[in-house]
């Protein structure tokens, strides 16, 4: 949870959250409920991401953080309200949805390497059956990636060979290869001994550099504060907070969130 | 006309023999098709495919092999259709073997950590990239060791097709030893036969499951 960071970028400041929220909206939750049986796991989401935008989404275990960004990429189905990304509203037009789901990456807590292809047969694959990249180009892309997460001396190895936090690296490079415009994390680091949370939260501080949109669901408060322009916090179901870092941080308003915090730094 | 067993009868022995390996071959190779498509019904998330997939599975697996051969053979006679014993035959084993493989495989689809799906999903591949690409080939190394198993099953199971008068290598013997009067020798090396087709499979079976083993960490 207390990881140094030494950010080669500057923190965004409240001038640059601003900034960021007059862009165009990448993706955007309106009204969303979801609920797993009887238990209500979204209650009446709203979010906007807007292009180039880093958010960071903390809360305690069942808050529905990881369930907000999955049910963004349609790996959970919404039961209420709309989920519009790039101006398509998912579920709605199947093809079309399918289409703007190219533009989403997405890093697992436990990585969920391809365990039967090497990293770079991981990296290569989508990108030659979904957008018909020819093979020569997708090696290209892929060991290009791969040596931007520091891990391309390992591109023939199988994700077995290596190390929690080289798998974590692979899985961003892998979902990278998509060329997407919105990178989802889901607690990219928890799975991680603690010696290797630092080089996948390097890699994703490179990204946010790189002006990657990113909604990052983590408890790794050093790198909200690093990279975030904006955090939510979630409880029960409910974004109960959105406010920029130094605001977040310095000033909660609610008692729930203040007692998170407590318990988390 | 009682006879000795000799070289003659080895030699129609060995034509039997034959038999028993066609039909199991056929059998397995059109299981290892009908299987897949069962599987992938089974595994379907639509239901209109799952629900049907699931009963030919119940069935099959509810009912004695025995009782599946005659419904078969004596079901083409009540069509009216004129088929030889050998295309009944192996055309039940067929179905037969494409349900057990169905389950079979089933079973090592579902093994295969959701995870792998999600990720396939997230990086937008399509059901048949996904399953071609990401999910088959890991159930297949998971299926292995229980698919050549059932090929053990299936040899050993198509001595029935001899009571539906296919002349196998079990009926084979029976006439033989309508012949000698020798039925323990001929029924000893009959079985002998069988021993020696699926134990070599059944040890390699237990191989692969080791080997399996031993790549899961």
């Amino acid at each position: 949870m207390s990881v140094e960071i030494a950010s080669p970028i500057p923190p965004p400041t409240a001038e640059d959250a601003r900034a960021v929220e007059r862009r165009a909206v990448l993706a955007s939750m309106r009204h969303v409920d979801k609920y797993f049986g009887t238990f209500h796991a979204l209650k009446d989401v709203n979010v906007d991401i807007h292009a180039g935008e880093r958010i960071v989404i903390c809360g305690p275990s069942g808050s529905g953080k990881s369930t907000l960004i999955r049910c963004l990429n349609m790996l959970e189905p919404i039961q209420k309200g709309e989920i519009v990304v790039e101006g398509v509203k998912l579920g709605v037009d199947m093809k079309r949805s399918n289409e703007v789901r190219r533009d989403i990456g997405m890093v697992f807590q436990q990585f969920n390497l391809f365990p039967h292809m090497t990293v770079l047969q991981n990296c290569m694959l989508a990108p030659m059956k979904v957008r018909g990249v020819a093979r020569e180009d997708a090696q290209k892309t892929a060991m290009t990636y791969l040596e931007r997460v520091r891990i391309a001396n390992q591109a023939e190895k199988y994700p077995a060979q290596l190390s929690g936090g080289q798998q974590q690296r692979v899985a961003i490079a892998r979902a990278l290869c998509m060329n997407p415009k919105l990178m989802l994390f889901d607690e990219p680091t928890s799975a991680l001994d603690p010696e290797m949370v630092k080089e996948v939260l390097d890699t994703m501080i490179w990204l946010a550099g790189e002006g990657m949109t990113m909604a990052v669901v983590t408890h790794e408060m050093g790198f909200a504060k690093a990279v975030a322009h904006r955090v939510i916090f979630m409880d029960q179901g409910e974004i109960v907070e959105s406010a920029v870092p130094e605001a977040f941080f310095a000033n909660p308003q609610h008692e729930r969130t203040k007692a998170f915090l407590a318990q988390i730094l | 006309m009682v006879r000795t067993f000799g070289a003659d009868d080895m030699l129609l022995l060995a034509y039997g023999t034959q038999w028993t390996v066609m039909i199991a071959a056929v059998a397995f190779a059109g299981g290892i098709v009908g299987g897949l498509i069962v599987a992938l019904c089974r595994t379907s998330p639509l239901a209109w495919l799952r629900v049907p997939a699931t009963l030919v599975i119940e069935v099959f697996q509810g009912t004695p092999l025995l009782m599946q051969l005659f419904l078969v053979y004596f079901g083409f006679a009540i069509l009216g259709l004129n088929v030889s014993a050998w295309s009944a035959v192996a055309l039940a084993f067929t179905l037969h073997a494409s349900a057990f493989l169905g389950e079979i495989w089933r079973g090592c689809i579902e093994a295969v950590p959701k995870g792998q799906s999600e990720a396939a999903f997230a990086l937008s591949l399509s059901y048949w990239s996904k399953m071609r690409y990401v999910v088959l080939p890991q159930a297949l190394r998971i299926s292995l060791s229980s698919t050549v198993g059932f090929l053990v099953q299936l040899i050993k199971g198509t001595s029935l097709a001899s009571i539906v008068g296919f002349t196998e290598l079990i009926r084979t013997g029976q006439l033989i030893v309508n012949a000698t009067y020798q039925p323990f020798l001929v029924y000893g090396i009959v079985g002998a036969i069988y021993f020696g087709l699926c134990w070599p499979l059944s040890l390699y079976a237990d191989r692969l499951e080791t080997r399996l083993a031993g790549a899961r960490r």
